[in-house]
């Protein structure tokens, strides 16, 4: 096989890595908000929890995730597809990191905005949904475009539980014909043709971002 | 889930058997991506084409999962008759992918101390080298003590990668168990449990860390 057939041959697993990606994004979205809003207004007990379960998802390997609940759940009488699976346990571990800038957000924003909010009012629910989020997305967006990517890269470990992406085209690719360097050449590509704009675009966006608040967002990344 | 006391020990056994040499992988390449790391961020800075190759190089370490770059390595060096062990590749790997992110780290340390302290340390007589090493590094390091301990947690959850290249650690250990009692899903959660705990423990003396430094440059 030439370097472009195998190349092609690896697209055709984009879907799947896609498709993770983009049910993966329905699990990590919601978590990070809400964990990251609860966090920051619980106290005592309920806050332990909501800690705890960020924790967990969070200082878990990514991999031992996906593992622990593609075995364990079936033991339980709860059956999951693959996607399912590695759309939460990668949704919910990127979503843990995402909860910390979510959190860190709203402690950065200035307590007067609260205070005004509260004075014209407004529910405390209502100072938050309109008042906060809308001027702590700015301030969230790179670390979010950050996890993103991670999130991407994280999607290669579902070939490990059976499912057909792009690093697992390559495995299969790898059975017809032996020419390494050209396969994984081929699949490093197709990665880096799938996130190097985004990357490009993360770093405009911290650029912009520091700029503006003047302080910077690297840090804490996930680390898939 | 049925509970068998003996087997759950027999599983925790296996795990602690292979803590020392996780951890030893996870050591080796946080020394190693700490220090190519710092050599790209230098690198970048040095003068204008470099640093453009030195970014683009980043940007594509960062740009491409881990998990990919230990296949590219496992199976391309041999290729080119350059035979490493598993575990040479696992540490090699983990280091290239986490000097990336290490490196943007260096950069934000690096910007945090004064330009005037390097003037100075030159205007002194003091080589590059001697300045980058003596004056700036330790300088740099006090600020950036927190992400790049971050990072370092990060490289022990990544470990479990390094099962896929066959290297008996924590994870490659429990596949094996479970492989040979078709068990998956208790040592699973027993492997969980246990990195669960290294992180946290990890964590807590970053934080640790953290607080004592601010606490010094404070005084």
């Amino acid at each position: 096989m030439s370097f472009p057939e195998i190349f092609l041959g690896i697209l055709e697993g984009m879907g799947v890595t896609l498709t993770v990606t983009l049910f993966g994004l329905c699990f990590a979205i919601p978590f990070a908000l809400i964990a990251g809003v609860l966090q920051q207004f619980l106290s005592g007990w309920p806050r332990a929890i909501v800690t705890f379960i960020i924790e967990f998802w969070r200082s878990t390997p990514v991999l031992v995730l996906m593992f622990m609940f593609y075995y364990s759940l079936p033991v339980a009488g709860i059956y999951f597809s693959a996607t399912t699976v590695a759309a939460m346990t990668l949704g919910l571990h990127i979503g843990a990191y995402g909860s910390q800038s979510v959190r860190a957000a709203l402690q950065a924003l200035d307590r007067g905005q609260v205070e005004a909010g509260l004075a014209l009012g407004l529910t405390r629910p209502v100072v938050l949904w309109k008042i906060e989020l809308p001027q702590m997305v700015a301030a969230m967006l790179p670390t979010f475009v950050n996890q993103f990517i991670q999130l991407v890269k994280g999607t290669a470990l579902v070939a490990l539980i059976t499912m057909n992406d792009m690093t697992h085209r390559a495995k299969e690719i790898s059975q017809i014909t032996f020419d390494p360097p050209a396969i994984y050449s081929a699949l490093l590509l197709a990665y880096f043709m799938l996130l190097y704009p985004t990357t490009i675009f993360g770093r405009w966006l911290e650029r912009t971002v520091g700029r503006r608040t003047g302080r910077t967002t690297e840090g804490r990344a996930g680390d898939v | 889930m049925t509970f068998d006391i003996p087997f759950l020990l027999k599983v925790l056994a296996t795990i602690a058997k292979a803590m020392p040499l996780t951890l030893a992988i996870a050591l080796v390449a946080c020394v190693g991506s700490s220090l190519l790391g710092f050599t790209f961020e230098i690198m970048r800075r040095s003068n204008r084409f470099l640093g453009y190759v030195m970014r683009f190089l980043i940007d594509f370490i960062r740009s491409t999962p881990v998990l990919v770059q230990i296949y590219f390595l496992y199976y391309v060096l041999p290729y080119y008759s350059v035979v490493l062990p598993g575990i040479v590749i696992g540490g090699l790997a983990l280091s290239i992918y986490y000097s990336g992110y290490l490196a943007e780290v260096f950069k934000a340390g690096i910007d945090t101390v004064p330009i005037g302290q390097s003037e100075a340390a030159l205007a002194l007589g003091l080589t590059p080298l001697t300045v980058t090493f003596r004056v700036i590094a330790p300088q740099m390091l006090r600020n950036i003590a927190a992400p790049m301990g971050n990072y370092f947690i990060s490289i022990l959850k990544s470990t479990p990668y390094l099962a896929v290249i066959g290297v008996a650690e924590m994870m490659g250990t429990t596949l094996e168990i479970a492989s040979q009692t078709f068990r998956y899903a208790e040592p699973m959660v027993i492997l969980g449990i246990v990195f669960f705990a290294l992180a946290s423990l990890m964590a807590l003396f970053v934080r640790h860390l953290e607080t004592r430094l601010l606490q010094s440059t404070k005084r």
